[in-house]
């Protein structure tokens, strides 16, 4: 029973569900806060203290509002895709160690590195057939832009993870986390700058935001949704962006593990998570605000000609250095 | 070189007895009338003599019994208007496009609102009214007034020209507008597409039509300044002094040095806060938010310094016929231009990324290349024109206000991409704040208003101001009473919008919003 | 050499966006922080009701026919819709008597629509709305 309770406790509220909903919404106000401090302007100020409860204010305010399904549009599809896409997203964190165990605790197991980035893959082609479902010109160019750029970017995403995988000598997320004794961000500084500038393609940020591109296809795969359903489908993406930054952690950072100085071990291990987070998140906020939007063949040309071949000579790179730090 | 003279030499030579009369407008405006078939023979001499001209307007007015049709040309710096008359019951006449390309809009705008029709026209569609305006009510002929002008127009169908795509050509039709998140004002544009490649576009505009030189028309001139002032927000200032400057010339009246002044400093203002108003937006377009907001704060810096000086940030209101409404007081000079010098060294910032930011260069380079054969065959103007290396800008050509006096440059890019036409317009900020701070320094002083009186005099002028878009055209005559007779305006953009046909064919379909943008489309201007 | 090339051409944005977050943002929190408007801001009309000679010429002058003549004890007087009105001051330029003047008023959004006329009346020097 107790066990029950502890599970139960574990999976819905803390490291789990309500946590991870709540740590996206103050990611996302971080994420607006120094964008907007970038651009020499304010961001939210009038909801809660310095604006805190601005995310939550646009969630609940989406959620109020009329839910039109067009006449035209895949029903099934178009109606579950959203929802589908957030709890693949949601559970892909149980594999992630958060306060120094993962989620559900002994659930990690050899290879679930390759299980995340898998299910990772299958909720970004969910976000694909939502705007494909939509039957709606503008919806249709972005669906493609989208499957384009994500199936392009995922290759190197796969070459890129390997990287520290092969440095730690496991696929098991936890065990390349707990195996960093010098975060490995420093051990191989060419991998983690690949692998963060792979996680804006993955993100669908600037320079690589032409999914959603505002002024040419109004608003990509989201054109057509509304209401609860919008809500929801923002509500995955912001996830997704909270999970890029979560593995870039894990598997450069050293994840939830750092100095604890007296107290709950658990306490200071999600502080740690945290903090490293929001570096990452700033990291990626910084590169959007620097750059103007690509075009679709200026991305495949980045993607195909440039990431790929340096993924793949970072991989040989880290190869290396990882038989010359064996000995040790 | 060919000068005026030489042209009407050579018109009066070959074309005779055709030639009804010539009468001059104002100094250095001719004006010659021909018979009906000879204004295509006319049109073609003046074009052969000097190569870099180009039919700026087609004017049309409504004499009663006839409407009499004028071809503007500009060249040699001055205006030569051909004239040719059509009888209302058959209104036809040969069209001109295929000798000049540029003439596809006026040509088109004027059958519209007079119901002439141009015979050999390649698409004579509407294309200011609206699909279902009936049939014979063309709203500026004298005998159409205001109250029977139809007030509810019928259900707004797909229109009935719209051409069916066959399956063999594999083309898409994309439609851009007139709601979308790319363009600030409504207009049309269908463009068939074939895979990501453009191959046509077809433009409708006309969705802001307010009818401006009908209702001018039951205005007095004074009221006029206000109207015509609200047919562009950004520009207003210059359509004010266009208008004014036009009404001065038909009535003889000159304007005290310290107005010339004055008019130069607020139409500098307005051209600084118009480009950067652009360049900020052309950010938005391709994605730079970054851009946007840097450049649109440091817009506030102007728009301060015009609050001070007219009482508004954005319709200036500060032109009046006979000079300026207020005064610029001695004190508030060194705050003008200590702001001005805080203006000049974030341009000098702006230029450093243009120059060099890689992936704004990569989403403006050799993007939308207008050549300058097209740009003089297309008749475009202002920036457009100056980015493909046309070397026209009427400031120099023709001066008005105090620019004969302000030494300053012209500045043109000779690559012709949008890249080139972005870099015009910051240059040109550059320059407008030198010429701000030398009208400030050399500022004479005296009366900055002369009284006019409120009836106009019998007669027609011709105005021309280079607004921040390009040349503003203006045609006023007047009756003798204290109401226009008839005003003409021919905005920049109108002359500008068919060159983006010309550049997004055999582009891509990504590359549209930033072609587009880096013409600076005013979609109020262009349909009054 | 060349890597030294390329980074000198290295766009200024760089250092630019980091700056910028450590610099005051540029927006004004309005409702808290009004701004400080210039003198000759043409804002809402002050009518004095003792210089006007009733002679019309506002109304006549107006472009928005905004200005709509009404008795007021027995003698014509001004009464401004502020709803038509487009604030170009061309009634004060008009007015013989120099009976119109502007005032720094700028915030005239009102959920009343009494708010937005500007009455004749002896003792009314205009309050704004808020």
């Amino acid at each position: 029973m107790s066990l029950d309770l502890n599970f139960v406790f574990r999976v819905l509220v803390f490291p789990g569900f309500a946590f991870i909903l709540l740590f996206t919404m103050f990611c996302d106000w971080v994420e607006r806060k120094i964008e907007a401090r970038m651009q020499n302007r304010m961001g939210p100020i009038y909801t809660g203290p310095v604006g805190v409860l601005q995310p939550l204010a646009d969630f609940i305010k989406l959620l109020t509002k009329e839910d039109i399904v067009p006449f035209n549009a895949k029903n099934f599809v178009f109606r579950f895709a959203p929802i589908v896409s957030l709890s693949i997203f949601v559970f892909s964190f149980a594999f992630l160690p958060i306060d120094g165990a993962s989620v559900v605790s002994g659930s990690n197991f050899e290879g679930d590195l390759i299980l995340v980035l898998t299910l990772v893959s299958i909720a970004n082609f969910l976000l694909f057939l939502s705007g494909w479902s939509s039957t709606n010109p503008y919806s249709a160019i972005g669906a493609t832009r989208v499957l384009t750029q994500l199936l392009g970017y995922d290759i190197p995403l796969f070459i890129l993870a390997l990287a520290p995988a092969f440095l730690a000598g496991s696929l098991n997320i936890a065990a390349i986390a707990n195996k960093q004794y010098v975060p490995f961000a420093f051990l191989i500084p060419w991998t983690f700058a690949l692998f963060i500038i792979n996680l804006q393609a993955e993100l669908e940020k600037d320079p690589f935001d032409v999914p959603h591109a505002e002024t040419e296809i109004v608003a990509g795969y989201e054109t057509e949704y509304t209401g609860r359903r919008l809500a929801f489908l923002k509500l995955a993406k912001d996830v997704q962006m909270v999970l890029g930054a979560a593995i870039a952690v894990e598997l450069f950072l050293g994840g939830p593990y750092g100095p604890i100085f007296y107290g709950l071990s658990a306490v200071w291990y999600t502080l740690w998570f945290v903090l490293k987070l929001l570096i990452v998140v700033v990291v990626t906020e910084y590169l959007t605000c620097i750059f103007a939007r690509l075009r679709i063949d200026q991305v495949l040309v980045v993607n195909w000609k440039l990431l790929l071949p340096l993924a793949l000579l970072s991989l040989a790179v880290t190869v290396g250095v990882g038989l010359w730090l064996n000995p040790l | 070189m060919a000068s005026a003279d030489k042209i009407l030499k050579a018109l009066s030579d070959s074309l005779g007895k055709r030639i009804i009369q010539t009468r001059t407008l104002q100094p250095g405006k001719s004006y010659i009338q021909v018979q009906t078939g000879a204004h295509k023979d006319a049109v073609r001499i003046v074009l052969q003599e000097d190569n870099e001209a180009g039919v700026s307007a087609i004017t049309g007015v409504d004499l009663g019994e006839t409407i009499e049709l004028m071809y503007h040309i500009r060249t040699c710096d001055t205006i030569i208007t051909i004239g040719a008359e059509v009888p209302k019951k058959d209104a036809k006449i040969e069209s001109i496009t295929d000798i000049f390309p540029g003439a596809n809009f006026h040509e088109r705008e004027v059958s519209d609102l007079f119901g002439v029709t141009f015979e050999g026209h390649p698409n004579p569609k509407r294309l200011i009214l609206p699909e279902d305006w009936p049939e014979n009510v063309f709203p500026l002929r004298k005998e159409v007034s205001v109250a029977n002008i139809p007030s509810k127009i019928g259900n707004f169908g797909v229109s009935k020209d719209e051409k069916h795509v066959s399956s063999e050509e594999r083309l898409v039709n994309i439609v851009l507008g007139p709601q979308h998140p790319a363009l600030i004002e409504p207009e049309k544009f269908s463009l068939r597409v074939d895979g990501e490649i453009v191959r046509g576009v077809e433009p409708r505009i006309g969705y802001v039509h307010r009818g401006i030189e009908k209702a001018a028309e039951s205005r007095t001139y004074l009221q006029d300044i206000y109207l015509v002032e609200r047919i562009c927000g950004i520009c207003n200032a210059c359509h004010a002094a266009c208008f004014c400057q036009t009404v001065e010339a038909i009535m003889g009246v000159s304007v005290p040095p310290r107005a010339r002044y004055l008019r130069t400093i607020i139409l500098e203002l307005n051209r600084i806060h118009s480009h950067m108003l652009l360049l900020g937006h052309a950010g938005l377009e391709i994605g730079y938010e970054t851009l946007f907001h840097y450049m649109w704060r440091d817009r506030e810096l102007i728009m301060d310094i015009m609050e001070a000086l007219t009482g508004n940030r954005v319709i200036a209101s500060f032109i009046t016929i006979g000079g300026v409404r207020r005064d610029l007081k001695e004190e508030d000079v060194p705050k003008i231009k200590a702001e001005l010098t805080k203006l000049k060294e974030r341009l000098s910032f702006y230029k450093n990324l243009f120059e060099s930011d890689s992936t704004l260069k990569m989403r403006t380079r050799n993007v939308g290349v207008l050549s300058k054969q097209d740009a003089l065959k297309l008749g475009v103007v202002g920036p457009v024109a100056r980015g493909s290396g046309v070397n026209m800008d009427v400031r120099r050509d023709e001066p008005y206000a105090a620019y004969n006096e302000i030494p300053f440059n012209v500045i043109t890019y000779d690559e012709g991409d949008s890249w080139a036409r972005l870099m015009v317009r910051l240059d040109e900020v550059g320059e407008s704040v030198n010429i701000i701070q030398y009208a400030l320094d050399h500022l004479p002083t005296g009366p900055y208003r002369v009284r006019v009186p409120r009836t106009v005099p019998t007669g027609e002028a011709i105005g021309r101001v280079e607004a921040p878009r390009g040349e503003l055209f203006y045609y006023v005559k007047s009756n003798g009473t204290a109401y226009p007779e008839r005003v003409k305006v021919r905005t920049p953009t109108f002359a500008n919008i068919l060159s983006f046909v010309h550049i997004a064919e055999g582009g891509n379909v990504a590359d549209v919003p930033a072609s587009f943008v880096s013409l600076d489309p005013c979609f109020s201007c262009t349909d009054r | 050499m060349k890597v030294k090339r390329e980074m000198a051409k290295l766009s200024p944005i760089l250092r630019e966006v980091i700056s910028q977050v450590f610099k005051k943002p540029a927006t004004r929190r309005y409702p808290e922080v009004k701004p400080k408007v210039p003198a000759g801001l043409r804002g809402r009309q002050i009518f004095d009701i003792t210089l006007c000679i009733s002679c019309g010429l506002c109304a006549r002058d107006c472009p928005a026919k905004a200005i709509e003549m009404v008795d007021v004890e027995g003698k014509m007087r001004p009464l401004f819709h502020l709803d038509r009105c487009i604030f170009c001051y061309q009634c004060a330029e008009s007015c013989p008597r120099n009976a119109i003047k502007s005032s720094e008023i700028f915030e005239l959004a009102s959920t009343n629509k009494s708010d937005l006329v500007v009455k004749p009346k002896e003792n009314s020097v205009s309050g704004g709305s808020q």
